[in-house]
């Protein structure tokens, strides 16, 4: 394996059709990299050539997809245009009023503004404080071991006794916070002020996406060899700038993922950390549209009404997906 | 030594040939409940207590950790082909499924299988709620509680009383008189879902104040809500104001300390809890605080009437054999004795149900000393005076929505974000919408 | 590491230190609520004073939620979950990245979607997929009128039934399916150089010889990382395994933590409750610890 010192570099290619520029910097930088391409695919990438193998390796997954999801979720999606019995023996076709009565109730887009909040508050807050911690463990100073162990702990913490402690913790008359109340009288008081009750539920839930977006930060952190950080330290680049310049361009696929993981989850995961904490309060300030669906569905038996809430939902997270996709992904750098 | 070993295996083998069963194994049932916690360990000790009293039938008893899952996953298991036997439905969940096709009615239960019941040792207020127009019980009462004034006799006698207020006029003077003399927290409220039924349903119920429409939505599924023109409205106005000033302060778990727990640790001198837990405050408080119960208080000149009953009953589902059928009306029958009532009584704040249970704990003296002195009040709430006088209960649809929107209002309006009249007008347009969803989603259904 | 930077390396300490704290405060509140009696528990603000109850409090939750052969489950239930997900997301992954065949982009985003409805919402109708996972096939069948026709020709009923209740199968099954573990592999397999590719395909290597012997290894530290969190994942699961396991050997602890809870009007002795949720975040947190050692860092570059 020769490694011109192109190699090393990131050395642009022409682009082929509409596709983003491929670098071939970063852990393989012992391999030869091509200067021109010459297949004429759309994508620009290798590939085996064997159709049936291609589907055969991904039939399981489609065959759980749809036995486990896609069909009950169809069952589900379908009560969205009736007026569903809970215990069953039939149920009344209204078509599309379902949806017209949730999209004409200010209440509904309240809750939809609430986890547009939600979601960027706890999606940035724990990817970027994630990602600092990452970089500074992937330093390996003394102790980095428990560290790595450590950060990693929040994630594997039973939802109850999440709900416990940080109830402890921002109470306003209990822990931490009675302190904060006792030098401001009436500062903090996540039962009557939204705005305190949002911050703990974006707190409760970063705290555990924290630890999430840490081991994936890490892992790929980890998987650069220590060779190109010292070629590049060699290069005269200081600590901050091969984080800036080298170490998290080589992040971009894991950050892509990460964001597009995050935004769902905070979407669609965080009913639990609601029920626990505020339940929707105070006066709907934390009346995310998945906790809706909760409330409605799973505990007041309404189930076409969680089923109409359910697909706008699913629709709305689709939407702001592709757009990432393609609005982000356009600008991430794989190889 | 030897003689010892070959004493005792050979008593080992003399037993394990004992213990083949000779008989047929006992018909398995399953009965999935929602309790958890100290509760759930009582249930088991219920179902327990039935399996070792016979031979014939054992009870798997399951928590599924809170009343919405039990009702939740009973659903998904009916649907699925695989319902357990008897499951736990709390209250706001009846109307469900009782307009649903999916239990066998208790009456009808036991009369099949051969049982006589009374069905008039049940309270009367606690027979109406789960009852059917007709009187006929479509399920047992489990674990049954009613809403209580509780209060703290030591800093009442530090204001010179020695009875607790009957009125809220009084109370309200009581409260006054506790924040004078030095008392931080004389009345302690909440306001979140789980809580509003004290404030609106037990107040509606001992006032007389119709929730709704029809009955309380027992006289039919087209009932609208009226409780933003009752005396509910004076309610919430001066709880709003004793709030701002001072008097009432609200105990969530969301600011630190819940309202029970702040009445057990003195924090509060006043509050509004079931007497479901009377035995928690007993455990948890200061053994040193006098504390008591008393009926809810009324406005003056007004009548009482019976509080309403809350918690849950058990209902059959079909879907099961002739002999699951007999094992669930042995233990349903078995529940319903007087032993069995003074030992639920005994390990949880729940109060017996039946004439009969409550007549056999008074003759064993349950009533007369401490921990459990003072729970008859809960008893007496409940019959102040003879059925059919108003609602037994409240018979809504998709109600758990409508306590929602209650708390939701309520919270508006101790947040200054909307005035009492408005919060609760919005309110009740809110529900009535809700109610006529449920409605149009039973269209043609009549109530049973 | 490679030059002295003594500043940024106190400034390093002390940042992970306080994070170290942030991130075991919850811990340490559930571990000191354990040690308390009945009272003290419910005291606001609790004391943070340990008490001296601990030994008894996880006693009494071992006792009550039957620990024991609740956690060996639960170990054999997150841990099918983790290998399961590891496996099939890599697969399907690498089915995505390195072929081509019509409707790729479509499976990916049906695979993807899978993310978006939380379980709770279909509770119902998966429960009866779970009861009889040959169901919806049944219905296609009978739907299609392919069974009627069956039924005349050959005077055959099929009536498919294959029920996964109280089955290991029933439990880990349907959580394998989920995307997260898909969208991960596809980010790491197409950072992989085509040279790679091309060069196996010169030597003669097929496919899963390539997956085998390069891309494998290759994914040592993702593997690592998603296997973690996705047997943590997997432990906390509480609402499928309580609607499929009805019978009480099968039980899982997360699910019997929740009985433990203080219920309404129960007596509120979280003391034993926060004692058998620490005895119960025991195995994944060791899991987390034990995984690390995969997180090595390789010293030059990876080579074929």
């Amino acid at each position: 394996m020769t490694t011109s010192d192109s190699e090393l570099g990131l050395v642009p290619r022409p682009l082929v059709g509409g596709e983003a520029p491929e670098r071939s910097a970063g852990r393989f930088a012992g391999v030869p990299a091509s200067r021109k391409r010459e297949r004429a695919q759309m994508e620009g990438r290798a590939f085996f050539t064997s159709h049936w193998l291609g589907i055969a390796l991904i039939a399981p997954q489609i065959l759980l997809i749809f036995t486990f999801f896609y069909w009950p979720a169809g069952v589900a999606l379908f009560w969205a245009f009736t007026l569903e019995r809970p215990w069953g023996g039939g149920n009344e076709w209204v078509g599309l009023a379902n949806f017209t009565a949730m999209l004409s109730d200010p209440v509904y887009w309240n809750s939809i503004v609430s986890s547009a909040i939600f979601a960027a508050a706890s999606t940035g807050l724990a990817m970027s404080t994630a990602l600092v911690l990452a970089l500074l463990t992937d330093r390996e100073l003394r102790g980095s071991r428990i560290y790595r162990s450590v950060l990693v702990w929040p994630f594997a913490i039973a939802a109850p006794a999440l709900g416990m402690a940080f109830r402890f913790i921002l109470a306003p008359e209990a822990g931490f916070m009675a302190f904060v109340n006792k030098i401001w009288p009436g500062l903090w008081n996540p039962a009557l002020h939204g705005a305190d009750a949002m911050i703990c539920i974006v707190i409760a839930f970063s705290w555990k996406y924290i630890s999430y977006d840490f081991i994936f930060f890490l892992a790929a952190l980890q998987a650069i060899p220590k060779s190109l950080i010292e070629a590049a330290a060699m290069d005269g680049a200081g600590l901050l700038r091969r984080m800036r310049d080298m170490q998290i361009p080589l992040l971009a696929p894991t950050l892509f993922f990460l964001i597009v993981i995050n935004l769902t989850d905070s979407f669609t995961d965080s009913f639990g950390i609601v029920d626990i904490m505020t339940q929707g309060g105070p006066a709907r300030a934390t009346e995310l549209m998945v906790y809706k669906i909760y409330f409605d569905g799973f505990k007041g038996l309404d189930y076409s009404g969680a089923a109409a809430q359910s697909i706008i939902l699913m629709l709305l997270v689709i939407v702001l997906t592709i757009a990432q996709f393609r609005f982000v992904e356009r600008r991430i750098h794989y190889k | 030594m030897r003689t010892t070993l070959f004493s005792a295996i050979s008593t080992l083998a003399f037993a394990c040939l004992l213990a083949t069963p000779a008989t047929a194994d006992p018909v398995k049932i399953d009965f999935w409940y929602g309790n958890s916690g100290d509760i759930s360990k009582r249930v088991q000790e219920v179902c327990q207590h039935f399996n070792d009293s016979q031979k014939d039938y054992q009870v798997v008893c399951t928590s599924q950790g809170s009343y919405y899952a039990a009702v939740q996953n009973t659903i998904a298991a009916f649907r699925g082909g695989k319902p357990p036997t008897i499951v736990q439905v709390f209250d706001v969940g009846t109307l469900d499924l009782m307009l649903s096709d999916a239990y066998y009615p208790a009456n009808k239960l036991m009369a099949d299988n051969g049982y006589k019941v009374d069905w008039n040792n049940y309270f009367p207020g606690i027979r109406a709620y789960y009852a059917s127009s007709k009187g006929d019980m479509f399920s047992f009462p489990f674990n049954s509680s009613t809403a209580l004034l509780y209060w703290n006799k030591d800093a009442f006698q530090k204001i010179g009383k020695t009875e607790a207020p009957k009125t809220w006029e009084e109370a309200a003077a009581d409260m006054k008189a506790l924040k004078d003399a030095g008392y931080d927290c004389p009345f302690a409220f909440d306001i979140s879902e789980e809580e509003s039924w004290q404030l609106m349903e037990q107040f509606s119920a001992v006032h007389g104040e119709p929730i709704a429409t029809k009955n309380n939505g027992f006289g039919g599924l087209d009932a609208e809500l009226t409780f933003n023109k009752t005396k509910f409205v004076k309610f919430a106005t001066d709880l709003k104001n004793w709030y701002d000033q001072g008097l009432a302060k609200i105990k969530s778990p969301k600011t630190g300390e819940d309202y029970v727990a702040a009445f057990a640790s003195g924090h509060c001198q006043m509050t509004l809890t079931s007497v479901g837990d009377h035995g928690n405050i007993g455990r948890t408080a200061d053994p040193n605080m006098h504390w008591d119960v008393a009926m809810l208080p009324v406005y003056e000149g007004t009548k009482r009437h019976n509080s309403f009953v809350g918690g849950a009953s058990l209902w059959v589902l079909k879907g099961h054999s002739p002999q699951e059928y007999k094992a669930a009306a042995a233990f349903l029958n078995f529940i319903s004795q007087p032993e069995q009532a003074l030992f639920w009584s005994t390990v949880t704040g729940y109060i017996p149900v039946t004439k009969t249970g409550f007549e056999y704990m008074k003759s064993h003296g349950f009533y007369d000393k401490p921990p459990y002195k003072g729970r008859e009040t809960a008893i007496a709430e409940l019959n102040v005076e003879p059925v059919g006088s108003g609602p037994g209960g409240i018979r809504l649809g998709n109600f758990l929505q409508i306590r929602g929107e209650l708390s939701n209002g309520l919270q508006e309006i101790f947040a200054n974000k909307k005035d009492v009249q408005q919060a609760l007008d919005e309110t009740v347009q809110r529900g009535n919408a809700i109610l006529r969803r449920f409605e149009a989603t039973y269209k043609g259904k009549q109530l049973p | 590491m490679v030059e002295r930077t003594p500043i940024a390396d106190i400034l390093t300490q002390i940042l992970l230190f306080l994070a170290l704290l942030a991130a075991l405060a919850p811990f340490g509140i559930v571990a000191i609520a354990a040690t308390q009696d009945l009272r003290t528990v419910n005291q606001v603000p609790m004391p943070l004073i340990p008490g001296h109850d601990l030994a008894k409090n996880i006693v009494e939750a071992w006792a009550r939620a039957d620990l024991g052969r609740k956690i060996v489950n639960s170990i054999l239930f997150a841990g099918g979950v983790a290998a399961g997900k590891v496996v099939i997301a890599g697969l399907s992954a690498f089915s995505l990245v390195f072929f081509r065949y019509r409707g790729r982009v479509l499976i990916f985003w049906l695979i993807f979607i899978t993310l978006m409805l939380p379980l709770e919402v279909r509770i119902v109708p998966t429960y009866a997929v779970a009861a009889n996972v040959l169901s919806p096939y049944q219905t296609l069948l009978d739907l299609t009128g392919i069974s009627w026709l069956i039924e005349k020709v050959t005077s055959v009923r099929i009536a498919l039934q294959w029920g996964l209740l109280n089955t290991y199968t029933g439990l880990i099954l349907p959580l394998i399916a989920t995307a997260t573990g898909t969208f991960l592999y596809r980010q790491f397999f197409r950072t992989i150089p085509d040279e790679l590719i091309e060069a196996a395909k010169m030597d003669g290597a097929g496919a899963l010889r390539f997956l085998k012997d390069i891309l494998v290894p290759l994914s040592k530290t993702n593997m690592a990382a998603l296997g973690t969190i996705m047997f943590v994942w997997g432990w906390n699961q509480y609402l499928w395994p309580l609607l499929v396991t009805t019978d009480a050997a099968h039980g899982t602890a997360v699910m019997e933590l929740k009985e433990l809870i203080p219920g309404s009007f129960g007596i509120p002795d979280w003391n034993v409750a926060m004692a058998g949720t620490l005895v119960i975040m025991l195995p994944p947190l060791l899991v987390v610890v034990l995984m690390q050692r995969w997180f090595v860092r390789g010293l030059i570059a990876t080579e074929k």
